[in-house]
């Protein structure tokens, strides 16, 4: 389709949706796509699902649904679905002749929007494209334009929404699936503009919590403290619920990591934080639901935020250090970019060395490795599960803000919170892209998504929440590697950061306990 | 030549060989689809006859492969359905039943009362469609 037929497409919608039909009974396919092209979407239809897989594959941003037979010769309906979920996000409605729950419910457990029954009536179909809608809903509320915050030039394109959302994606995002997503936003959303949540806006969300204190924040008083042109309560409001999830699964995480932290006697001795175990290298971490692969990736940062706990004994390390993003997301101490997981191989070197120097005094029982992946681990013990809560949270911020898509031959999905595409990708931020392979999360994770699956979920920046998540792309993003210059460009920002360091726990309990490490 | 489309129309109805997914069918023949319904029984028959042979075959083997069987069964219950075959589909859940109990002998009795429905059904539709040129 051409810009101006999708613009067409999309102003229309649901006239016009593009859905593949997949089934291999000629007669049901022939039937179907008759009603489909009743109900005035456009259609195309096959009756083998590896070619409906070769169809999507080839051009992703080519259908908003799919809609398959269960039974099928070549493959799977099921198997279909996981893989249209899992590649390119997509929903996709089940048919089948058959009744039983059980098929039902497999479909829903593989990620199926809707299971409908044979003989399909017109009436149903008429209703599909609100999974279109649903799907793509939830991905803007995850990433959200504000007008203003966008660099891009978008002041022209105010009025026409489809307009300023192709251009933006255009413009700014690589990811092709965001752009289907937002055109499928297009005209669903009430003539809103689009909020993405930038650092900036996120620490002022943030530090207006903060002050109104977790429990107590009310998303209007948010918005007054924020002070934010065009900003609505109901961005801040699905900002905040947001927020307050990922509060309680890092909480209901970090407690569980603290238990297991405390059995792990070998860096007891260690430091101002409360005797927390340490963390060893091989040590993994169930997070949550124990999908955590590389556990050593969580562990990465602890080791800076131990070295923070040395206080004053490493000036160069807690002033290099004091916020794990360039404008601080949720204060942590001192850890840089979260994502760092896997850029280690570049940038920790440099980084353990930076460390090695400064960790040699004080304590022989830093164990001190040279080798990036689990040195971190073991430079870290005692890591207060308030750290960790801290730390994770601003993973989640970070997540939320910047996840930076490499941009070479990228055929990651973008992670399944989505905001990655609007962040202004700061070199110099987190956004690494985990090159251990992160793979998107399965669809089904996007419909029901939890917060807490969302936190989990296929963030390229997470390398703490899940490191199961690949990116199809192997490749380390340009701004890999530059731990260095995070680290660098980190410090000017010491004083501010350490202003804002003391106000901006918003979580009273962390601040007591890091205080003390201070 | 109206009148006589619309009786047998009506038979086919009357006698159960056809049901309401056959008039939503119709609902979709429109001028852009002008002969859609005939299309459908045309593609509908040519799958069926391809999907009893398999059955024929099968039951012919004496070996009463219930799953395989019953996998067929299903097919053709599908498109049974989706057409409105009403007496048809009633067979296919019968033979299906059979398939589940492992009943053989069900089963084939089951099949030649199908393929018989079928036969019938078939010839009505070809007359209905000749009527309505």
């Amino acid at each position: 389709m051409t810009l101006e037929q999708d613009f067409e497409a999309v102003d229309q919608f649901p006239v016009g949706m593009r859905v593949l039909a997949v089934d291999d009974d000629q007669t049901c396919l022939r039937i179907l796509e008759t009603l489909l092209h009743r109900c005035q979407y456009h259609v195309t239809t096959t009756d083998s699902a590896q070619t409906a897989l070769e169809l999507l594959r080839e051009n992703k941003n080519k259908f908003d649904l799919v809609i398959s037979d269960v039974d099928m010769p070549d493959m799977d309906g099921f198997k279909l679905l996981e893989l249209v979920g899992l590649e390119m996000d997509l929903p996709v409605i089940m048919l089948s002749a058959h009744s039983d729950p059980k098929y039902v419910m497999k479909g829903v457990k593989h990620g199926a929007c809707d299971y409908l029954l044979k003989p399909v009536r017109i009436e149903e179909l008429k209703n599909i494209w609100q999974h279109v809608v649903r799907k793509s809903k939830f991905k803007k509320m995850k990433s959200i334009v504000i007008n203003d915050d966008h660099s891009q030039g978008n002041s022209d394109q105010n009025g026409v929404k489809a307009n300023r959302k192709r251009k933006d994606q255009f413009e700014e995002v690589e990811e092709e699936d965001e752009e289907r997503g937002n055109e499928n936003d297009d005209p669903t959303a009430q003539k809103k503009p689009r909020v993405l949540w930038t650092r900036e806006l996120h620490n002022k969300f943030l530090a207006a919590v903060d002050h109104l204190g977790v429990e107590k924040a009310q998303p209007k008083k948010i918005l007054e403290l924020m002070n934010v042109d065009k900003l609505t309560r109901e961005n801040v409001a699905s900002h905040l619920q947001k927020f307050r999830s990922a509060l309680k699964k890092i909480t209901n995480e970090a407690n569980q990591q603290a238990n297991m932290a405390a059995i792990d006697s070998h860096f007891m001795q260690m430091s101002a934080l409360k005797g927390l175990g340490g963390f060893h290298n091989q040590r993994q971490i169930p997070l949550g639901s124990g999908q955590f692969h590389g556990g050593a990736a969580t562990m990465r940062h602890y080791p800076l935020g131990r070295l923070n706990s040395f206080g004053g004994v490493f000036p160069h390390v807690s002033s290099s250090l004091p916020r794990n993003h360039n404008d601080g997301g949720y204060v942590l101490q001192g850890m840089p970019i979260p994502p760092l997981d896997d850029l280690n191989n570049k940038a920790f070197p440099s980084f353990t060395s930076q460390q090695s120097s400064l960790m040699v005094a004080p304590n022989n029982q830093l164990v001190l490795q040279g080798h990036q992946q689990s040195s971190y681990p073991s430079l870290n013990p005692g890591l207060s599960p308030h750290f960790e809560i801290n730390k994770r949270l601003d993973d989640w911020s970070n997540a939320l803000l910047s996840t930076n898509i490499p941009q070479s031959g990228v055929h990651s999905k973008p992670d399944a919170l989505e905001w990655n595409h609007f962040c202004n990708s700061d070199a110099a931020q987190a956004g690494f892209i985990d090159p251990l392979q992160m793979k998107q999360q399965p669809a089904n994770n996007l419909g029901p998504m939890t917060d807490a699956q969302l936190l989990r979920s296929s963030n390229p920046i997470e390398g703490l929440f899940v490191g199961q998540q690949k990116l199809e792309n192997g490749s380390m993003p340009s701004n890999a590697g530059s731990l260095d210059d995070i680290v660098n460009s980190m410090m000017p920002k010491e004083q501010s950061q350490a202003e804002l360091f003391e106000g901006d726990l918003g979580f009273g309990w962390h601040n007591s306990s890091l205080r003390t490490c201070i | 030549m109206q009148r006589q489309v619309a009786l047998i129309k009506q038979s086919l109805f009357d006698q159960g060989y056809l049901d309401e997914q056959f008039i939503e069918l119709e609902e979709l023949q429109d001028d852009a689809n002008p002969n859609f319904v005939e299309e459908v029984a045309t593609l509908y028959f040519k799958d069926s006859a391809r999907l009893i042979s398999n059955i024929e075959q099968a039951l012919e083997r004496g070996s009463f492969d219930f799953n395989r069987l019953d996998n067929y069964m299903h097919q053709f219950k599908g498109s049974s359905t989706s057409i409105g075959a009403s007496k048809v589909k009633t067979e296919c859940t019968m033979f299906r039943e059979y398939c589940r109990v492992g009943n053989a002998e069900g089963c084939l009795r089951t099949f030649k009362q199908l393929k018989k429905e079928h036969a019938t059904l078939r010839k009505k539709l070809e007359q209905y469609f000749q009527a309505s040129k």
